[in-house]
């Protein structure tokens, strides 16, 4: 199988900062989730994809092209930013129009393909408004729209799912099933990983600037899961809770943070979570909160940067 | 929220070519600018040197003859240049600061647009409404005065000239002061108090300079001492500036042509502002 995105080595810095440093990756066809935390170099990525930014050293290859100076083979490609950049005195349709404009489309063409892109995430009745009175929802929305407007074979979609609601996720992702079935490929960022799991088996985890761990969602998972997972409890009686959970044989450590509190590292956080209320109600412990610490998926990328991989 | 992803023709698809899409950049730009910030010291501008330079031709006329230098009235006093800056202050200053502090430009060069289209197709659309203060109040004067019978038809061509050389001139350095500054900030106020404020200070500065040293030649610092000098040649005015005119007239256009280039290696470097 041709990989859509070929990454070896790449590397952008920005002054100073390193925005990728020897980001090496291959994004198959279909949709792929790149999953990193914030000023992890996600954006970075997206703009050398579609020749926004010249690389400083390695290779990138999209679509089986190179990308900067490459400035007509965008029109194979829709970016659907993550800022809410706009232009707040136009009409929605109006902003999708302009772009495709840019993209050489004639009015005509232009104003049909924008009015069947904002059919497509039900804008319709919003499109003669102006920018400035969309919410947040809405205008990622109209980001998609405008993304998908010109008929591009790969989509980048950097954090599409911020300030959408519930119900707007899952359409979405329906609607980002349909483009994949008429063979689009689609890559989409987000730092939540479980916002991509629901779209996805294919992952990279960028970090740093760097690839951590790449391919199926549920080998992924197996390095998650060989992290220690970390979980904070608080009770009055944390050495009586200590002794209780000292038992499991999956609990690696246990530490007292502060006088009320217990601090449980596990390999296997399922085992835990389910032995729990049982160990609870045998021992009659009194367990007043539960935090997982490792919710946040920053300690995983933590450890997976600092070689867990 | 539908579920369905739009379906479009397959096969080659019709599309413009790359100046059809710098005009597509251009006229957005033109048209956003369309507002009263903006409109208002362009119709001053309009009002301020056709009246200036009707009333002028009609009373010359009536004690004297009527030449280019009757003309000169309204573009030789310091408050054009002025009023030019006003207008380059509120339709410059946010050709490429609004872009870059909103991120929108991204979006532009998410698309099939080079850097330089883009920033040729900013210049355009500020330097649209820069032409249309400069050159369109003195070539609707002339136009006026020989319709009325007050000039003659030679007479009115010469006038012209000089209008479409100084307008031309006060619109490229123009442009390029506003696209320059426009490039150095994400904030449209910003830029536009830079434009004014260093402008009036080459101007006041120039002036004190000059008068405390003794030497005139510090007035090529200052653009308006610049546009008062080439307005003075162009409409066969002598012996009013200790600038040569040509000098001015090059000072004036090469400063105007570096700031742009300027702007654009500014604007190469966005990626770090915007990130």
């Amino acid at each position: 199988m041709t990989a859509v995105i070929e990454a070896s080595d790449v590397t952008k810095r920005y002054g100073e900062v390193l925005g990728l440093n020897g980001f090496t990756a291959s994004f198959e066809p279909g949709i792929t989730g790149l999953i990193g935390p914030n000023g992890a170099g996600k954006s970075t990525f997206f703009r050398l994809v579609e020749g926004q930014l010249k690389l400083d050293s390695g290779q990138l290859s999209v679509l089986g092209n190179p990308t900067w100076g490459e400035g007509a083979f965008r029109r194979r490609i829709g970016y659907c930013p993550e800022s809410s950049a706009m232009f707040d005195w136009m009409t929605g349709e109006e902003f999708v129009i302009a772009l495709l404009r840019l993209d050489g489309f004639p009015k005509a063409e232009a104003r049909e393909r924008a009015f069947r892109a904002i059919s497509t995430v039900d804008l319709v009745s919003s499109r003669e408004r102006r920018l400035g009175t969309y919410s947040k929802g809405m205008r990622q929305r109209l980001k998609l729209a405008q993304s998908i407007a010109h008929d591009p074979d790969l989509i980048l979609l950097d954090e599409p799912l911020n300030g959408v609601d519930p119900l707007g996720r899952a359409t979405l992702s329906a609607l980002l099933r349909d483009l994949q079935s008429q063979g689009r490929h689609i890559i989409v960022s987000s730092h939540v990983l479980y916002e991509v799991e629901r779209l996805t088996d294919q992952i990279v985890m960028i970090a740093n600037g760097r690839a951590l761990a790449q391919g199926d969602l549920h080998r992924i998972r197996d390095l998650i899961d060989a992290h220690p997972h970390v979980i904070d409890l608080d009770t009055p009686d944390p050495r009586a809770l200590a002794r209780t959970l000292g038992t499991l044989d999956h609990v690696v450590s246990i530490e007292f943070p502060g006088p009320n509190q217990l601090r449980v590292r596990t390999r296997s956080p399922d085992a835990f979570y389910q032995a729990l209320p049982d160990l609870v109600l045998q021992e009659h412990a009194d367990v007043r909160g539960l935090r997982s610490l490792d919710d946040n998926l920053d300690a995983v990328f933590r450890y997976l940067s600092e070689g867990g991989r | 929220m539908s579920i369905s992803a739009p379906r479009y023709t397959s096969g080659p698809l019709p599309r413009l070519g790359r100046d059809s899409r710098v005009m597509a950049i251009a006229s957005r730009e033109f048209h956003h600018r369309a507002q009263w910030t903006v409109l208002v010291p362009v119709t001053l501008t309009f009002m301020t040197v056709v009246l200036t330079t009707v009333v002028n031709v009609f009373f010359t006329s009536l004690v004297g003859t009527v030449t280019s230098a009757t003309f000169t009235a309204a573009v030789s006093s310091p408050a054009w240049p002025y009023l030019m800056l006003i207008v380059t202050a509120t339709v410059g200053a946010g050709t490429l600061a609004d872009d870059v502090g909103s991120r929108a430009i991204t979006l532009y060069l998410s698309r099939p647009v080079r850097l330089l289209d883009y920033l040729v197709a900013k210049t355009v659309g500020c330097g649209g409404w820069l032409l249309i203060a400069a050159l369109g109040p003195g070539v609707l004067a002339v136009g006026i005065t020989a319709a009325l019978g007050y000039a003659t038809a030679t007479v009115a061509l010469e006038a012209a000239g000089g209008f479409l050389v100084v307008g031309l001139l006060a619109a490229v350095f123009f442009a390029g002061l506003a696209i320059a500054l426009s490039s150095l900030t994400n904030r449209a106020l910003y830029a536009g108090v830079t434009i004014f404020g260093l402008v009036l200070t080459l101007d006041i500065g120039a002036s004190i300079v000059a008068g405390i040293s003794g030497n005139s030649q510090v007035g090529y610092a200052d653009p308006v001492a610049n546009v008062l000098a080439v307005a003075h040649q162009a409409f066969s005015v002598s012996g009013t500036s200790s600038l040569d005119p040509g000098v001015s007239a090059a000072i004036l256009l090469l400063s105007g042509v570096a700031m742009w280039i300027f702007a654009g290696w500014k604007l190469r470097r966005v990626e770090v502002i915007a990130e």
